[in-house]
């Protein structure tokens, strides 16, 4: 059955069921309305986002749903533990990616969301705060103190 | 659309009412009722800025925390800290201890030289900045712990984040960042303390691995709590903690220093074995398993479990010498498996002593001492029984499972002995596992629970079940028709058939009793234990020599002389409800209360009953003459013997010994367990399908036809029809057989499966069984009776004398029956007494109900070829009237009523005024409805005086003449 996804920007996508069902948004609201042929609107996702997104879900729209309650100890997977299909699929300027992000988070597509994370914290990975600041587009708002302190606050942490 | 409206998210980031599983537990701290992007840090919202700081190794951390207020607010989250310090698994494995001492030591050196100390600012937004005081990392222990746990943490920080709402308002700058919990037990205050104390180690943590080892530890301690360390240590050097850059390099040095630490504890180990020293065997175990990281085979286990004495064995028992002259006999198994359980026994109770309960290592042994020394046992002794033969082979599989399943009983006696008692001191080496279990105060749960102990046993013995169960169903198939084609192949020639043994139902005065006594017996011999596990080779034999029907008959011999006794107590009502049910027709009024008199077991032992010939007598019968030249005659003697109870208990004994073996396995768990549960049904069904297809159906099909070919006017006796009588002795014989076999359904088969499942493939067999048993009864019963109304026919014809009914005038008047009336309802009587109690009450009835409408026609059709006279008339009536009286003892309402009518109709010859008769013949309610007077007109014809009273009949009936008729003509 397909199905139609409106975007903000007015667009509309025609989908498998099965691939819109990767989002867990999508899938509890088609639950709860049952069929339709009306589109369903997504307000917080532009078609650009959209259409990559849609791209994620086409390719992984057979993978198996992950297990509940895994035990974390072993599954955590490592920022490098990207399939190299996702890597390339998440090679994208730094607004996409925050776009991508925010719209898997939206769309509750919890597999999208960590490559999405990992990839960022990828890049954090041996940067200094000020390329950090300058990655995320923020401030320092810390008055001098207050930095020599969350410095002595984390210290320990540091590989020395 | 709008259906769809209501589901629309509200805002775009309104975290209320979007609480995603992602981010769940952050969102409720930024769903404050500000402007959305408020909260923003950069592009993205906080929660998902923390789930990227998951991602970050350690060292990564502190930059972050650098880069903004916000930021190092996060790198404070609980949650964070709550998946780091799960990392270490601290919990898990049980080593607080070890961590507290090792931050003990750290505590003792003197402080690192940077400065370890916070300055708490005094001033503006900082206020609220409170770093867990002055986090010195050495002296928390002084510190009271004021909030003790997460929970009431977050609901400290719940009040924090009202009081920062206000503040921020006064505030123009930036969002004022904030601090953790002024606790020492928070996540983040623990990992801190777990870290400081690692990573001071991780510098010592080199190549070459002795130098690691040194370096580590480099005063004497116990193994275990060197093997702890390390173990901490490897769990510290994770991918999902990441403390160092050089973290996997660090990782790979350590790994070697463990595996020269396990080498060393594998040499300590042997020679702790070697001097029997339980205790530096026990240190070296728990150390070993401590460090061993879960991948592959624990190597120190696995080594003590391959020197075990068990293992190298095998050479002093021979299992072929169970099967010495060819027979199974299984006490060279029975000493090899005390002596192997015994090594089982002492070295499961060494391995609970010494080995570290979640390593398993008990359960491993079993497993192995199953699979490499008793299933290597088993596999030459089946194979070579197999040789010797498919009997020997189906023993020997379920005898051999048998001896093995007494290791599940040794091993849980060696899991649930020394463990229990052994707890308290243990408290030392207590893993995690133990402290929870004595922390819940529960009773010490037995090392291997009863289920893993079966198990053992059942995946040994898997690799045996599927030629096993394969080879019992065909095995089974090929008895059962060994069986029935044996009996055909004795009906063909007529050899070996006569026993004079085999109870004999209608030599009996009360058939019921009889079957009753053979079901009794019958019962008993199935309550009897088949002995499967034949450890003498003669065991087996016992079930058959039991079911011997000569003893039946013994028995029943006893029972008339001795008795009776034995026969009530074993009255027991679960047997009888079920098997005598169809068989108590209404002559349980006749069962004799008293003990049958004992000429009855005598009669049913020499079964001469006066009214039938056994065959031998007959067979000696010099009437060549009478007798066609066909064998029939001869055949027809042993029509009963088509069907045979010891047939019936070959193939039930041969079924039944193959289900006892096989529910040896029944309580197989998994694919097997299905495969023996069905092996059980197919089993139950290829008994119905050669009970009924291959013997009783063939039976009751010959019969049938040989009561065909009967010819009564073949025959000079005319009281029986041999083959009824005999195929009335078949349905005894059948329903006998078909209560045996419902005895051991429910004896043998009722616990298997459910009964009320119609779809089940037995309980449909069964159901196509009796109705095939059924259905050839009454095929049967059909050709029966039209043997026997051919017979009476037969009789009425040849015995009424040409003047019976119009005798001389002067012949004195005898007012009874005449002969051939006599003699066929004596003929009747019997073969109608003969049937009760072998079937149905329903089918009872419908065999009279045809006798009746058959003797009815034929007496009808005898009177139309008779001549009688106003005398004759009397008699006519005298035999109607025994006509009548024995079909009304029959007590079937419909014919008794066409009887009662036919009697009527007897009236008619007696009658001599011709007007009168003419007003009887137009009454048809005198004849019930029965006879149109066009019918009794017929009658009338027969009358001697017809010719002289057929005019004023006519006229009085017709109101017309000849004369008047041709008139009109």
């Amino acid at each position: 059955m397909p199905i139609n996804l409106t975007t903000s920007d007015n667009e509309t996508f025609t989908v498998d069921k099965k691939v819109a069902e990767k989002s867990v948004l999508i899938k509890n609201m088609l639950e709860d309305v049952g069929e339709s042929d009306q589109a369903i609107p997504l307000p917080n996702v532009t078609a650009s986002v959209l259409k990559k997104v849609l791209e994620w879900c086409e390719h992984h729209k057979d993978d198996p749903a992950p297990p509940e309650n895994e035990d974390k100890d072993d599954t955590r997977k490592r920022t490098t533990d990207i399939s190299e299909w996702d890597q390339k699929f998440i090679a994208v300027d730094q607004e996409m990616l925050f776009e991508i992000i925010l719209a898997a988070n939206y769309l509750d597509i919890k597999a999208l969301l960590d490559v999405g994370c990992k990839t960022v914290a990828n890049m954090i990975k041996g940067k200094t705060p000020e390329e950090i600041r300058k990655l995320f587009n923020i401030v320092n708002d810390f008055t001098p103190e207050e930095e020599a302190q969350i410095k002595k606050e984390n210290e320990w942490a540091e590989d020395r | 659309m709008d259906k769809w409206t209501a589901l629309e998210p509200v805002k775009l980031y309104d975290k209320a009412t979007k609480a995603t599983s992602t981010a769940a537990s952050v969102i409720s701290r930024f769903a404050q009722n500000q402007p959305s992007r408020a909260t923003y840090i950069g592009p993205l919202p906080p929660e998902l800025h923390l789930l990227i700081l998951e991602h970050l190794p350690l060292y990564d951390l502190p930059a972050v925390a650098r880069s903004s207020r916000a930021l190092s607010r996060l790198v404070r989250d609980e949650k964070l800290w709550e998946l780091k310090w799960l990392a270490l698994k601290v919990e898990k494995f049980g080593l607080q201890e070890v961590l507290s001492e090792l931050q003990n030591e750290e505590e003792q050196k003197p402080p690192p030289p940077r400065p370890n100390h916070f300055i708490v600012e005094e001033e503006s937004d900082l206020a609220l900045f409170s770093v867990g005081g002055d986090d010195d990392f050495g002296d928390f222990t002084e510190a009271p712990p004021t909030q003790s746990t997460t929970g009431t943490a977050t609901a400290t920080f719940g009040q924090f984040v009202t009081t920062f709402n206000t503040v921020a308002l006064d505030n123009k700058s930036a969002v004022p960042y904030i601090t953790a919990f002024p606790s020492h037990h928070t996540y983040r205050s623990k990992f801190i303390k777990a870290h400081r104390a690692l990573a001071a180690l991780l510098p010592k943590v080199v190549t070459p691995a002795e130098l690691a080892l040194s370096h580590l530890f480099p005063s004497p301690s116990k193994a275990l709590y060197r093997g702890r360390i390390l173990h901490l240590l490897a769990l510290f050097l994770s991918p999902a903690i990441e403390p160092t850059r050089i973290w996997s390099a660090q990782r790979e040095a350590l790994s070697a220093a463990i595996e020269k630490f396990n080498a060393g504890l594998v040499s300590a180990f042997d020679g702790a074995e070697e001097n029997r020293d339980d205790e530096g065997m026990k240190e070296a175990a728990w150390a070993s398993w401590e460090v061993w990281n879960g991948s592959g085979e624990w190597e120190l286990g696995k080594t003590w479990m391959e020197k075990r004495d068990v293992f190298y064995d095998s050479d002093r028992w021979d299992p072929l010498r169970n099967l010495t002259n060819n027979s199974l006999d299984l006490d060279p198994m029975v000493v090899f498996m005390t002596n192997t359980m015994e090594s089982v026994r002492k070295e499961g109770a060494l391995a609970i002593r010494i080995f570290p309960p979640s390593a398993d290592i008990l359960l491993a042994f079993t497993r192995r001492v199953a699979t490499d020394v008793i299933a290597e046992y088993i596999t030459p002794l089946l194979e070579r029984s197999k040789e010797i033969s498919t009997a020997t082979y189906l023993k020997a599989t379920p005898a051999t499972f048998k001896q093995a399943w007494r290791m599940v009983d040794d091993i849980m006696e060696v899991a649930q002995g020394p463990t229990s008692k052994g707890h308290a001191r243990k408290n030392s080496f207590a893993d995690h596992s133990q402290k929870s279990s004595m922390a819940n105060g529960k009773p010490a749960e037995p090392v291997i629970t009863r289920t893993q102990a079966e198990d053992v046993i059942f995946r040994m013995f898997e690799m045996f079940m599927d030629d096993y169960l394969t080879e019992e169903l065909s095995s089974t198939k090929k008895a059962l028709d060994a069986s029935c084609n044996e009996w055909d192949r004795k009906v063909a020639t007529h050899t070996g058939l006569v026993s004079p043994n085999a109870p004999n139902f209608l030599a009996s005065k009360n058939p019921a009793q009889v079957k009753r006594n053979v079901l009794a017996s019958f019962a008993d011999v199935l309550l009897l234990p088949v002995q499967v596990a034949a450890t003498g080779g003669t065991a087996v034999a016992k079930g058959i020599s039991k079911l011997n029907p000569q003893q039946w008959s013994d028995k029943s011999k006893m029972e008339a002389n001795g008795y009776r006794t034995p026969l009530e107590d074993k009255d027991d009502p679960n047997v009888f409800d079920l098997t005598i049910e169809d068989a108590d027709e209404p002559q349980d009024v006749e069962v004799h209360p008293s003990p049958i008199p004992p000429h009855i077991a005598n009669v049913s032992r020499s079964s001469l009953a006066p009214s039938r010939s056994r065959p031998q007598s007959r067979s000696g019968t010099p009437a060549p003459g009478s007798r066609s030249p066909t064998p029939m005659p001869s055949s027809f003697d042993r029509l009963e013997l088509l069907l045979s109870l010891d047939v019936a208990l070959e193939l039930i004994h041969a079924v039944r010994d193959s289900l006892a073996r096989v529910q040896t396995f029944q309580a197989y768990p998994g694919s097997f367990g299905y495969r023996v549960r069905d092996t059980i049904e197919q089993l139950f069904v290829l008994l119905l399908q050669a009970m009924g297809d291959r013997h009783i159906c063939p039976a009751f099909e010959k019969a049938t036809e040989q009561m065909k070919m009967y010819k009564p006017d073949e025959h000079e006796i005319t009281t029986s029809v041999a083959p009824l009588l005999q195929f009335f002795e078949l349905v005894h014989l059948a329903d006998t057989i078909q209560s045996m076999v419902q005895v051991f359904f429910d004896k043998e088969l009722a616990s298997h499966i459910d009964r009320t499942d119609f779809m089940n493939d037995v309980i449909r067999e069964k159901k196509r069984f009796e109705n095939a048993l059924d259905d050839a009864v009454a095929t049967g019963m059909n050709a029966g009776t039209e043997v026997l109304m051919n017979q009476v026919e037969h009789i009425i014809w040849s015995r009424t004398g040409p003047r019976e009914y119009y005798p001389p005038e002067n012949a004195p008047l005898e007012l009874g029956p005449t002969q051939g009336c006599r003699e066929a309802i004596q003929c009747l009587e019997m073969h109608c007494k003969l049937l009760k109690g072998s079937t149905s009450k329903e089918v009872l009835e419908v065999f009279y109900q045809e006798v009746g409408i058959r003797l009815h026609a034929i007496i009808q059709k005898h009177l139309k070829r008779q001549i009688v006279s106003l005398e004759g008339g009397f008699q006519v009536i005298a035999d109607l009237n025994a006509y009548y009286n024995f079909i009304a003892s029959l007590r079937v309402q419909q014919i008794t009523q066409d009887f009662s009518n036919l009697k009527m109709l007897g009236h008619v010859f007696i009658v001599s005024d011709a007007k009168d008769l003419a007003q009887i013949v137009r009454d048809v309610t005198r004849y019930g409805g029965s006879f149109r007077p066009e019918d009794v007109y017929e009658f009338i014809q027969r009358r001697a005086d017809w010719k002289k009273i057929e005019k004023t009949v006519d006229k009085t009936m017709y109101n017309l003449s000849f004369k008047e008729d041709c008139i009109i003509a």
